[in-house]
């Protein structure tokens, strides 16, 4: 090579923890892919359900709404701890990663909790009927996804407790988030679709 | 930032960055080595041979079905033989061959075009080849084992349901469609994520090569299409192994509904396999017009409107189930409006060639065939979009004709000008062209006169999906020519292979830019090196390698001794931050694994969901668990 024209970037950072990163893009690919899901599920369940009369079922209850209602309020306060985590990660604050991430935890336990009693007591299953699957392909699918994303949480939570981490660490504890505020988005039209849904809309 | 300065002439250390590229970029040798690569060129090769196989397959299940057809009243196959033969045929061509294919020439291709070292989530890419290549052996292990599917390549219930279709024939291929929907999310996940924000500095949206953009439309349609599938395929297979009810009548479900979600993809997944040809295409009229393509803008709004238009027309495929008339007459006019985004891309092309001074390759005789062949399958394209016409023709050999003159027609021959226009790049050396445009026109013929019969046969009435047919019924001229025709192509096939072996060894030595084509990938070595480029290169125009050598930017100050790429906004591609990739890794396999044996131990037990789920998850905390020492230095 002869003399060229070059740009140099040895001055650029070596990471970034930010909306720039390629891997805050594949996180947003995930949550379109899980958004076009449940968009669709909840399509079919709409299709279904008014190619019928009667909804719920004869013999399937109405799904209670109090306990599910009172469940939303650790699950929204659950994504604040999980927005002050990725704030402390862009800082590299080790105790407010911690401190946000222990949040999301517990609240995020406490709603799962309040999911399980309100799952007994449901008196229906995904073999009743077409209700049943339906609604416990909502139950089921986003169960999966908090379940998952909770145990990824709690993995960080004692990587940085471990103090082996650097950039790509707190990257991840950033765009964990992403994921997070999606699967608590994503249940409250969900929630009103299938604990409101049928008492709202009217049967016969 | 832009400051000009002389490269160190010092030829040593020049020596030692190449050295140390090599050796940050390398894959360890051996059989670990081997299962931990990372590399996208070493990937992409996996996923091309991989889905070629797959072709060879299909093709073999082809001829099969034509052999049986080729006279009346044969009884070479039987029934229920030629159910599970076309039914792996069509399941093959889509799934096995057609989209892998396409994702592994883009994860082949894209990193290079783009002017980086490899996609952004390099081990994703390897757990994506990992979890294909398991869905497609566990298909075939039912294909061996007298439990290949029988049911279609859509599998309509009821038919495929628990009552009409019992044993595990269905449920070997609707887990075999997560497999592969997860392998395809895995690629556009990643390449959205390069193309996106991993092109060469100045490589803003208007100068991105129409390659990379049908890749980028084409994987957002993978995003939003694959998970219905997913979900239709998930349905079925819960009702036959855990007694759900989604898609059964008897409790309020509804198989009209797996029609609608599992078309919502079907449709965009022709588009899925079709957007990455109309790419290949576009590369191989620019290089060998040696001009600009004419009507860029216009090129990359259509495939853009493409992309979106595709999510609107799936009812098409369901005129004859007797939908509400306002649904029809909205879904007719849909389809007819992909015509008007095809028919923009077909003038710029022919424009392009027109004013260009043309080279006659190989390649481009697959362009010129593609257009002919694909035009034709427009036609009766836009004659199925009538509902009146459908209905007539609804399920019958028009519709198998039309879908092989768009899918063959529409990405085969792009797809065979692809791998004569990339060869000598993969390889290092030209394949024959004189064999190549032999192998052009047997295949030109040997597809006429397969599918061109078939128009006729369906307008007689001859249905898809009969095994055999009485010689009153007059289709004895159409199906004998098929036959021919079939074998014509297989004989293409054949000359195509021989070409193959042929030049790798012993084809003309190619060198970087053979074609003295434009885009960037002709600027790295032919084969690639591990790391693509020694200095990644600046875009200066839409064009980048026809401009003067003098003009010619590059970019310095990336560290060599480990995996360091640039990373540059989404818009105008200005440089942002540098990124280091992980190396080899034996955790996407080893996730692969765990995920296979979730979804196969599932067909057989559903705890297996469970036991698959916490396996994976321990699977990718080894995969992310951090490595010492963890800082990123600069």
């Amino acid at each position: 090579m002869i003399t060229q024209n070059m740009i140099n970037v040895e001055h650029l950072e070596p990471s970034d923890i930010s909306s720039q990163s390629p891997l805050w893009w594949g996180q947003v690919c995930i949550v379109a892919i899980e958004a076009t899901m449940f968009s669709i599920l909840m399509a079919a369940y709409f299709y279904v359900r008014l190619s019928v009369d009667v909804w719920p079922p004869a013999g399937d209850q109405f799904p209670h709404t109090l306990l599910p209602s009172i469940a939303l309020l650790p699950l929204i306060l659950s994504a604040f701890g999980s927005y002050w985590a990725s704030q402390a990660a862009k800082k590299n604050d080790r105790t407010g990663m911690l401190l946000g991430m222990g949040l999301n935890i517990i609240l995020a336990t406490v709603f799962f909790v309040m999911r399980i009693i309100e799952w007994h007591s449901l008196n229906f299953n995904w073999q009743t009927d077409a209700q049943g699957s339906y609604v416990w392909a909502f139950l089921g699918l986003h169960s999966f996804d908090y379940v998952a994303d909770l145990a990824f949480t709690i993995v960080l939570f004692f990587i940085v407790l471990s103090g082996r981490y650097a950039e790509k660490q707190r990257l991840g504890v950033h765009v964990d988030s992403v994921v997070w505020y999606f699967i608590v988005a994503i249940w409250i039209p969900i929630y009103v679709v299938i604990y409101w849904g049928p008492q709202i809309v009217e049967t016969q | 930032m832009n400051q000009t300065e002389p490269i160190p002439n010092s030829s040593e250390r020049e020596a030692q960055a190449l050295r140390d590229l090599e050796n940050s970029w390398q894959t360890p040798r051996g059989m670990i080595g081997w299962l931990s690569c990372t590399t996208h060129q070493a990937i992409g090769m996996r996923y091309i041979v991989t889905a070629f196989i797959f072709l060879l397959a299909g093709g073999i299940e082809a001829l099969l079905i034509r052999l049986q057809l080729a006279l009346p009243n044969n009884t070479l196959l039987g029934p229920d033989r030629y159910n599970e033969i076309f039914t792996t045929h069509g399941t093959t061509m889509m799934f096995l061959f057609a989209v892998p294919m396409m994702e592994g020439m883009a994860v082949y291709l894209v990193p290079l075009m783009l002017g980086t070292r490899n996609v952004a989530f390099p081990r994703l890419n390897a757990f994506g080849y990992w979890i294909y290549l398991a869905g497609a052996i566990f298909l075939y292990w039912g294909v061996f084992t007298n439990t290949a599917p029988d049911a279609g390549w859509f599998s309509y219930p009821p038919l495929s349901g628990p009552a009409y279709s019992p044993g595990k024939r269905v449920d070997f291929w609707a887990q075999m469609i997560t497999f592969t929907e997860v392998s395809a999310m895995c690629v556009a996940s990643e390449l959205i994520a390069t193309i996106f924000k991993m092109r060469a500095p100045g490589m803003s949206l208007n100068r991105i090569p129409l390659y990379c953009w049908s890749m980028l439309v084409q994987s957002f349609m993978v995003i939003f299409a694959m998970p219905a599938v997913m979900i239709a395929s998930s349905y079925l297979l819960s009702d036959r192994t855990v007694g759900t009810h989604f898609v059964n009548p008897a409790e309020g479900g509804d198989p009209l509904l797996y029609q609608h979600v599992f078309w919502l993809f079907g449709h965009p997944e022709v588009y899925i396999i079709f957007i990455p040809a109309l790419g290949f295409v576009s590369s191989i009229v620019t290089a060998n017009s040696r001009r600009e393509i004419f009507g860029y803008p216009g090129m990359v709004l259509s495939i853009v409107a493409t992309g979106f238009i595709a999510f609107g027309l799936w009812v098409h495929h369901m005129f004859a189930t007797g939908l509400p008339q306002i649904g029809e007459a909205y879904f007719t006019a849909a389809s007819m409006m992909i015509a008007v985004t095809s028919g923009v891309q077909i003038f710029c092309w022919i424009a392009t060639l027109w004013t260009g001074r043309l080279r006659m390759t190989a390649a481009l005789h697959f362009v010129f065939g593609f257009i002919a062949i694909f035009v034709l399958g427009g036609l009766t394209g836009v004659i199925l979009a009538s509902v009146s016409l459908d209905v007539q023709v609804h399920d019958t050999f028009f519709v198998v004709a039309h879908f092989h003159y768009v899918l063959i027609g529409g990405a085969l021959f792009p797809l065979f000008g692809a791998f004569y226009h990339w060869f000598p790049k993969i390889t290092g050396r030209l394949m024959n062209e004189a064999v190549g445009k032999l192998n052009f026109w047997i295949l030109f013929i040997g597809f006429n006169l397969t599918f061109f019969p078939m128009h006729i046969l369906g307008l007689k009435g001859m249905t898809r999906r009969i095994y055999t047919y009485g010689s009153e019924m007059g289709w004895e001229l159409g199906n004998i020519l098929a036959t021919i025709g079939a074998f014509i192509i297989a004989a293409g096939g054949v000359v195509f292979l021989i070409n193959i072996f042929l030049s790798r060894n012993r084809g003309e030595i190619a060198g970087d830019n053979p074609w003295d084509a434009d885009s960037f990938e002709w600027a790295a070595a032919s084969p690639p090196k591990s790391y693509n480029f020694e200095y990644l290169p600046v875009a200066t125009s839409r064009y980048p390698l026809w401009v003067a050598a003098s003009e010619r930017t590059f970019v310095t100050g990336l560290r060599n001794d480990r995996r360091e790429v640039l990373v540059t906004t989404l818009m105008d591609a200005e440089p942002h931050h540098r990124l280091v990739l992980p190396r080899s890794s034996l955790w996407p396999l080893l996730t692969a694994l765990a995920v296979t044996i979730g979804f196969i131990g599932s067909v057989f037990n559903a705890w297996y969901i469970t036991y698959g789920s916490i396996l994976t998850g321990l699977a990718f905390v080894g995969w992310f668990w951090p490595r010492l020492p963890v800082e990123t230095k600069p």
